[in-house]
């Protein structure tokens, strides 16, 4: 059938907007990979093995060669206690903030309707929008000294024969306290994607319940959590994704520590927190190969983010994080 | 005949645990807000807000002025481009091209942001050679702002009904205009949510911001490159570890700045949204 | 401008009486179609340049046609080897039951299914003795002379005044705002609804009741003087008041329009149309002046129809 398409100049404009997304995404990656390709093939597989990090010597010593690149002596780019203290963090994070999460939800679902859940709702998603430096600042201030002379002892003393538990709680900047900012950061998201998700449940199957002389929390618990979990999987999951790429706040609260933590207390420090720590120094290499290491931790704390956040359209039933975040807005019951 | 107690309590149980849930879930924001509010409310006068930054005191109007500057270019670029995208693939509807541009977006809204500052330090700064700048920041901002603005168009687009358009194709008016002109006003409630999300993350952005836009004591020159700029969360995150009093009611005011003006920009999209109906 | 002198016809109707219909060879793209035999665009189709200067001086002639007309959609056979002609100037009523096509046949005539992914056509529809579907036919130019009102009422995010100036601006109809209100005034007097909002014209249009928002629809296809309104059962969303209101406009309307309007309302159709299509299974079983076929149908299946037996 004949067609008379005429392209007009918004329809060219609105193609090369359309297509700026896929192509700023790829230099993006490109960039990253290219700067980050002599460590990747310094370090080989020491990289994600080898538990030190070090610099090396940036005023001096003879630099060290390795397949044609070279790195200031002393210079060892084992990123290890990085890779386990991002993914422990994150880990322990989403511990604390599914169940609270799922709490929420459920409340905002099942609960609190008209003008109550309309406010809440404002609230929760209002904390999503807080600058993760504040939420730092409030975690340094408040969360930190609690842990040290609350909360940690507390849990050490209750908990102590399991090793994780242990103390000394020392600073009360780590793990712990890492672990509880990132929770109460990221579980707007699993708030939101659970509440839509319990929503769109259909009314008839708790009417179903109700009818059979089930309790709310039965209802809830047998028919309508079945049916709404998958979706909420995909809160989970996109919860997990932006806990990993959390920079500034774990960074003032996590003590910066260098060694594989051990226990619930020890500082420690994540990929992104190790970056912007390092970057200042990273300057100053005169072999340059400091800036390509980073960039390689950029890297693999891209592709771990990346990885998680192409597994949500697959496990979480066509949630993504923007409609999770507009959803977030819109009015409760 | 009544629910056994044993069932009933555990109903009440259930019902406590989800409140629970909301009072642990919103106490660190309200602890937050108090604990700034305390210290940034008798720290801010309004010579506070007109000097700048000088040393480890003085005053906020650098920082203000910055924050300012890079969140309006980031959305001078971040806008344009993501409604016009978005409002492409909402349009065309399928394709392979639709499929990757929102499955671009949405990595993109995934990448951490400090892999984005790093990308913006090595090809901006250095291999462009603009040095530390309000454009080099500004476009690492854009970069994070841009898959929002792109799908929650794509979504405000797509949801407005075949009924519309077609009652103006009726009229006799071609489909590149009823977008613009039908299409586009009935989806700009959604479109404008999307716009103040896109800038509420870009405000509250600190890590790529490090290593791009860098710091300025100064207020911004009006150079886009080679110049290094100042902005809130810097100062909420350098600040607080000084070890002076000044120093900290300076990070207490610049936090206090920060979530007005992210309880602003939410009142806004909620705004919005409800012009929808 | 298309100018129409209106006189008393047989019957007491109004019928049109000469001036241009307003053709101007503007059948063919308002910009030039540049093909590769004819770079600067300057053809014209030579049917649209004849009809231009002459219209039917009553209203007997034919303004669409179709000829062996068949169409598909993935799958289904949707229309099939539709032939027949609709008069001018008249009011003609399709029927038929549900899913026989008489909905996708209507959008055919102003190339609505254009839009639609897969379709298949095969045959020729004619307005004015033209093929729609002619290569050189731009369908939006098209749509300006056959208008279209939907069944669910649709009303532009705007206020009421701009929802009827939204085409005749964009089409550069009036050079003067006054020209623009008195463009306003006219088509919503037609349809009907001027009493009723002329206050309150600034206001959004979604205010307005489902059966007010219909009327704005035709209000807004007559905005841009076509020749045809097709309607796709009008009323059928909307309360049997404003179905009275809006069956009192199109007769109205009828001398100075040809009105194609689909219903599944016997009642309608028997009250309105002076000629009725009957279609079943994608096919026209009957086809004539709306007395005839009420009162004495030719076919079987038209008599079975029309007493209730099916659909």
């Amino acid at each position: 059938m004949p067609r008379h398409r005429r392209l007009s100049g918004w329809t060219v404009a609105a193609a090369v907007g359309a297509a700026l997304t896929p192509l700023l995404l790829l230099v993006t990656l490109g960039v990253l990979f290219v700067s980050a390709w002599p460590a990747v093939v310094w370090n080989g597989f020491a990289f994600i093995t080898k538990s030190v990090w070090s610099l090396g010597n940036l005023y001096g010593g003879t630099a060290i060669v390795r397949h044609g690149f070279q790195a200031p002596e002393g210079a060892v780019y084992g990123a290890l206690p990085y890779i386990v203290g991002t993914v422990l963090t994150s880990l322990c994070a989403l511990v604390l903030a599914v169940p609270v999460g799922v709490g929420v939800a459920v409340s905002l679902a099942e609960h609190a309707r008209g003008w109550l859940g309309r406010a809440l709702g404002f609230f929760i998603e209002l904390i999503a929008g807080v600058p993760s430096v504040v939420f730092g600042l409030w975690g340094f201030i408040v969360l930190v000294p609690w842990i040290e002379h609350h909360a940690g002892p507390d849990i050490a003393h209750v908990l102590g024969f399991l090793p994780f538990f242990r103390g000394p709680v020392l600073s009360g900047q780590g793990l712990l306290a890492a672990s509880v900012v990132l929770a109460a950061m990221v579980l707007p998201l699993v708030a939101a994607v659970g509440r839509d998700a319990l929503l769109r449940v259909p009314r008839e199957v708790r009417d179903q319940g109700r009818a059979l002389g089930l309790t709310d929390w039965e209802t809830l618990r047998d028919l309508v959590l079945p049916l709404a979990g998958p979706g909420m999987i995909g809160g989970v999951v996109l919860a997990l994704g932006r806990a990993l790429g959390e920079t500034m706040a774990v960074l003032m609260v996590s003590g910066s520590g260098n060694a594989i933590p051990h226990a619930l207390y020890s500082p420690t420090t994540t990929m992104a927190s190790a970056i912007v720590v390092d970057l200042d120094s990273a300057f100053t290499d005169s072999t340059g190969m400091a800036i390509h290491a980073l960039a390689e931790l950029a890297v693999v704390l891209m592709l771990i983010s990346v990885v998680v956040n192409l597994a949500v359209p697959f496990v979480g039933q066509g949630v993504s994080r923007v409609a999770a975040m507009m959803n977030a807005g819109r009015d409760a019951g | 005949m009544r629910t056994p107690p044993a069932r009933r309590l555990r109903n009440a149980l259930a019902v406590t645990l989800a409140w629970t849930a909301v009072c642990a879930a919103l106490f660190p924001l309200l602890d937050m807000a108090a604990l700034v509010a305390r210290h940034a409310l008798p720290a801010l006068r309004w010579k506070v807000l007109t000097t700048v930054t000088s040393g480890i005191s003085g005053g906020l109007a650098n920082a203000i002025a910055g924050s300012a500057l890079l969140v309006v270019l980031a959305a001078l670029i971040a806008i344009p481009v993501g409604v016009l995208g978005g409002t492409f693939v909402a349009e065309r509807r399928s394709g392979a091209f639709v499929r990757t541009v929102r499955l671009a977006a949405d990595v993109l809204a995934g990448l951490p942001s400090i892999a984005v500052g790093y990308f913006g330090y090595i090809a901006l700064v250095q291999a462009l050679g603009w040095g530390f700048s309000a454009l080099a920041g500004a476009l690492a901002l854009a970069l994070l702002m841009l898959p929002y603005v792109v799908r929650t168009t794509d979504y405000a687009v797509s949801a407005v009904a075949d009924d519309l358009r077609d009652a103006s194709l009726a009229l006799g008016v071609d489909p590149a205009t009823t977008v613009r002109r039908i299409v586009l006003r009935a989806a700009l409630p959604g479109i404008v949510t999307g716009v103040m999300l896109g800038v509420g993350v870009a405000v509250g952005e600190t890590a790529p911001l490090l290593y791009t836009a860098s710091w300025s004591s100064f207020m911004p020159t009006g150079r886009l490159t080679h110049s290094p700029v100042g902005y809130l969360t810097y100062v909420v995150w350098t600040y607080i570890n000084q070890p002076f009093a000044a120093a900290h009611a300076l990070a207490y005011a610049a936090a206090f700045l920060l979530m007005v003006a992210v309880l602003m920009l939410n009142v806004a999209a909620r705004w919005a949204l409800r012009q929808r109906s | 401008m298309a100018v129409r002198e209106v006189a008393d016809g047989p019957g007491g109707r109004p019928i049109a009486t000469g001036g241009a219909a307003g053709l101007d060879g503007a059948l063919a793209s308002p910009r030039r179609v540049r093909r590769p035999d004819d770079p600067q665009g300057m053809a014209r189709p030579a049917v649209a340049a004849e009809a231009a200067g002459t219209a039917p001086a009553d209203g007997g002639g034919t303004v669409l046609s179709a000829v062996d007309f068949h169409l598909r959609y993935p799958g289904l056979h949707a229309l099939r080897g539709i032939t027949l002609d609709l008069p001018s100037s008249r009011i003609t009523a399709i029927i038929g039951p549900s899913g026989c096509g008489k909905s996708t046949f209507l959008r055919s005539l102003n190339r609505m299914n254009d839009r639609i992914p897969g379709i298949a056509t095969q045959g020729r529809i004619l307005f004015r003795g033209m093929d729609i579907f002619a290569p050189q036919v731009d369908p939006v130019a098209l749509r300006r002379r056959i208008g279209m009102v939907f069944q669910r009422p649709v009303v532009f995010p705007m206020s009421i005044f701009d929802n009827v100036a939204y085409a005749p601006r964009i089409h550069r109809l009036e050079r003067t705002s006054a020209g623009m209100w008195v463009r306003v005034e006219r088509c919503l007097r037609d349809a009907g609804l001027w009493d009723e909002v002329k206050d309150r014209l600034r206001r959004p249009a979604s205010a307005l009741s489902g059966g007010q928002q219909q009327r704005l629809a035709i209000a807004r296809a007559l905005a841009v003087d076509p020749e045809v309104i097709l309607l796709d059962e009008p009323t059928s969303a909307v309360d049997p008041v404003a179905t009275g209101r809006i069956e009192d406009t199109l007769l109205r309307l009828a001398g100075r329009f040809s009105i194609v309007i689909v219903t599944h309302n016997l009642g309608q159709a028997a009250r309105i149309s002076q000629h009725t299509v009957f279609f079943l299974g994608g096919e026209v079983v009957e086809a004539g002046a709306t007395e005839e076929v009420f009162s004495q149908p030719r076919d079987a299946r038209t008599e079975q129809y029309l007493t209730g037996r099916f659909g």
